[in-house]
């Protein structure tokens, strides 16, 4: 009898906690008569996704409409993303923002949030090869213009280096990319190299027929110079994304800064970045085995922060989380609306030693 | 006095009709009902499409798992095998070019296999199913890996020419109007299981080997095969769930399915199966199962985030489990009033 007395004590407390526990989560959180906009990301475990959902957050409170925010606790949890899609569209959402992991998972959702109507926009790497129409429009960064602010930076410091270049002795900078099969990497490549050509240009004495690009042939385009014999722009991709092979690459870069005379190093993502921190000792080594050598990063993480704060690289590219979230809404709305919504730039951020700590970039950089 | 002991015999009565079969049912509807009022926009067919798809690859393997359970085993392997199947199959289908139906079949083997394996560790080698179930999970997902070389599987599309097999488990039609076949799938799954396990020799045996392996050993069973039989059941299950799974998600990753186990453990359990064995239903099991789905369905569409239903799984599992302990020490509580009723008899007649 005292057992049973206990257990349904315990069963009416945890009856109780349900009961009273659930419309006190959901508090505040329902509004009625709202248009209500669900955005699924591709997590929220990263300090990154909270600023997007904090820039979403922000853009919802501007145009009065309710929002989700959800994702899967991991990147390879599809059908967790695919379960929160779904009840995001039986909630009768007027538009939905997605991050999709794998466009094949929700290839019939798709579908369906077409034949109904409901405007759907993509966020980050947004949904490649998705049904024609189906997606409005991307809020995206967008990569050659990121990383031809990479180059901007690096020529700033190097221009004088390259004004001084000669056939005798020519100069090289190198693109470290992880791979020639991403749309997002042969972007951020085509984007430093072309801005790079550019600017050697424009801004000082040489001519295009003083450049050569090389390297990796998916990375050099037609219309780009590869006879010149004074600056040398050397697209170097490793044998895989493996952190051994992106090792392996930019020891081979670094076996050759004094002999070729590397002015500047690119390194266009964060395994690239790994890579090189590998080959020079978390980066200790670059002031002092290669001085004057330029380097500039891709997005962050703890390494590459510690080696930007040490001022062993220039400076390292950031996106903008929270402007792809605030602008993921802003274009889920504006569709709802019946506006015309087209893709946009959320564009990046260069930071360095100097700023990292600011409000408005210690925000964009993960650990 | 009289009246007393009426109720007390109707409430007697009601726990001897099984208080938890009608508790589970009745959860699951008022959860329903719960989320209807609450809920935005849960009333409707979209959702319960919804509440049927994500219960498909718990669903399966919850089945299987029950009649291990039953057995008085455990199978923890169930989430594992179930994607190593799925991504073993969806790695034949893409790298080595083989026929949409060879794949499933595939898929199918896979599991059996598995289920295969756990019954020879447990009935023939004796391991604690824990612990052999435990090495079949890591070894299951560390297969699936290696034959996909740790890519992800991706399955046709609904579009393309071997998109097929969607249909099984989601009928589109041209309208974009959508029947879960898979429900039926699953239903069907379900009698199958409750024919084995209520009217054949098989499912009776089962029962015989959770409630006491060594009595029903002693009255000629053959345990070894019986209990082996429960394991190639739930391996099987699995396989059908990796179908289900393929066909709902399209997409497998490699090192998938931790966890799933858990929750089809818990669909068992919520359902009424006992984890000392010799007790438990098919059915039972289903109704536990989509008291987690509607959860899952029924706490986004109150704006709170899926990762919520792991939080009221945790507090049904231990409600469901602590209503059956309350409903054992009810029953035992019976018999002692009844042992005293006769003491009593006797001590009168002996007055007399």
């Amino acid at each position: 009898m005292k057992i049973s007395k206990k257990i349904g004590v315990v069963l009416i407390v945890l009856v109780l906690l349900t009961v009273f526990a659930l419309p006190t989560f959901a508090a505040g959180q329902k509004d009625g008569g709202k248009p209500y906009i669900a955005i699924v990301s591709k997590g929220e475990q990263h300090d990154f996704w909270q600023q997007v959902k904090l820039g979403a957050k922000d853009a919802a409170a501007k145009y009065a409409v309710d929002m989700t925010f959800e994702g899967p606790a991991s990147e390879s949890d599809v059908q967790d993303q695919v379960d929160m899609l779904n009840s995001a569209m039986a909630k009768n959402p007027v538009a939905i923002a997605l991050a999709a992991l794998d466009t094949n998972s929700v290839m019939d959702q798709l579908q369906a949030t077409k034949d109904k109507g409901i405007p759907v926009i993509g966020f980050d790497s947004g949904v490649p090869n998705a049904p024609a129409g189906s997606i409005y429009a991307n809020a995206a960064t967008n990569n050659f213009n990121a990383a031809g602010v990479a180059a901007e930076k690096m020529f700033d410091v190097i221009k004088s280096k390259i004004e001084a270049a000669t056939a005798a002795k020519p100069v090289t900078i190198v693109v470290m990319n992880q791979d020639a099969a991403g749309e997002s990497l042969l972007s951020r490549g085509k984007g430093f190299r072309d801005t790079m050509v550019d600017l050697i240009i424009s801004k000082t004495g040489l001519s295009a027929g003083d450049i050569k690009v090389m390297g990796n042939t998916a990375y050099i385009d037609s219309k780009n110079p590869t006879s010149g014999d004074k600056v040398a722009i050397y697209m170097v991709v490793p044998a895989s994304a493996s952190m051994t092979d992106t090792t392996a690459a930019a020891t081979a870069v670094l076996n050759k800064v004094k002999s070729e005379s590397v002015l500047g190093v690119f390194c266009s993502n964060e395994a690239t970045v790994k890579g090189l921190l590998a080959a020079t000792n978390d980066g200790a080594d670059l002031p002092g085995k290669y001085p004057g050598l330029v380097v500039i990063g891709f997005d962050a993480g703890a390494a590459q922060k510690g080696a930007v704060r040490n001022q062993y690289f220039l400076g390292s590219i950031t996106q903008d989380p929270y402007r792809i979230g605030y602008l993921a809404l802003e274009l889920a709305y504006k569709a709802y609306k019946g506006e015309k919504v087209e893709d946009v730039d959320t564009g990046a951020k260069f930071y360095d030693y100097t700023n990292m700590d600011n409000d408005d970039i210690k925000g964009l950089l993960y650990d | 006095m009289k009246t007393l002991n009426n109720k007390s015999s109707f409430i007697v009565k009601l726990q001897e009709v099984g208080l938890q079969r009608v508790l589970a049912p009745a959860a699951l509807v008022l959860l329903y009902i719960f989320f209807g009022i609450f809920g935005r926009n849960f009333f409707s067919y979209d959702t319960l499409v919804n509440i049927l798809d994500s219960s498909y690859y718990i669903g399966f393997i919850a089945i299987g798992v029950t009649f291990v359970i039953i057995t008085g085993g455990i199978d923890l392997s169930v989430g594992t095998v179930m994607m190593a199947a799925a991504i073993i199959g969806g790695t034949a289908y893409k790298s080595w070019a083989w026929p949409m139906w060879a794949s499933l079949l595939l898929i199918l083997g896979v599991g059996v296999a598995f289920g295969y394996i756990n019954g020879l560790l447990v009935s023939r080698l004796k391991l604690p199913p824990f612990i052999a179930t435990l090495g079949t999970m890591m070894i299951s997902m560390g297969v699936g890996s290696i034959v996909a070389n740790v890519r992800s599987a991706t399955f046709p599309t609904r579009a393309s020419d071997d998109g097929w097999f969607k249909s099984i488990f989601k009928l589109i039609n041209d309208n974009g109007f959508s029947v879960p076949t898979g429900a039926l799938v699953l239903f069907g799954v379900a009698v199958i299981a409750w024919i084995i396990l209520t009217k054949t020799k098989m499912g009776r045996y089962i029962f015989a080997i959770g409630s006491n392996k060594e009595a029903a050993r002693l009255s000629g069973v053959n345990v070894q095969r019986w209990e082996m039989m429960a394991y190639v059941i739930a391996g099987a299950t699995a396989g059908i769930g990796g179908i289900a799974f393929a066909a709902v998600y399209t997409t497998v990753m490699p090192a998938q399915g931790q966890g799933f186990e858990l929750y089809a453990i818990a669909g068992a359990v919520i359902g009424g199966t006992s984890l000392s064995g010799g007790i438990g239903s098919v059915f039972g099991t289903l109704i536990g199962v989509y008291i987690m789905s509607v959860l899952r369905a029924g706490l986004p569409s109150m704006d709170l985030q899926a990762h919520y239903q792991t939080f009221f799984t945790g507090v049904v599992v231990i409600g469901a489990v602590l209503l059956d302990i309350y409903r054992n020490d009810k029953a035992s509580e019976v018999k002692i009033q009844k042992g005293e009723k006769v003491s009593t008899n006797n001590e009168k007649t002996k007055l007399s």
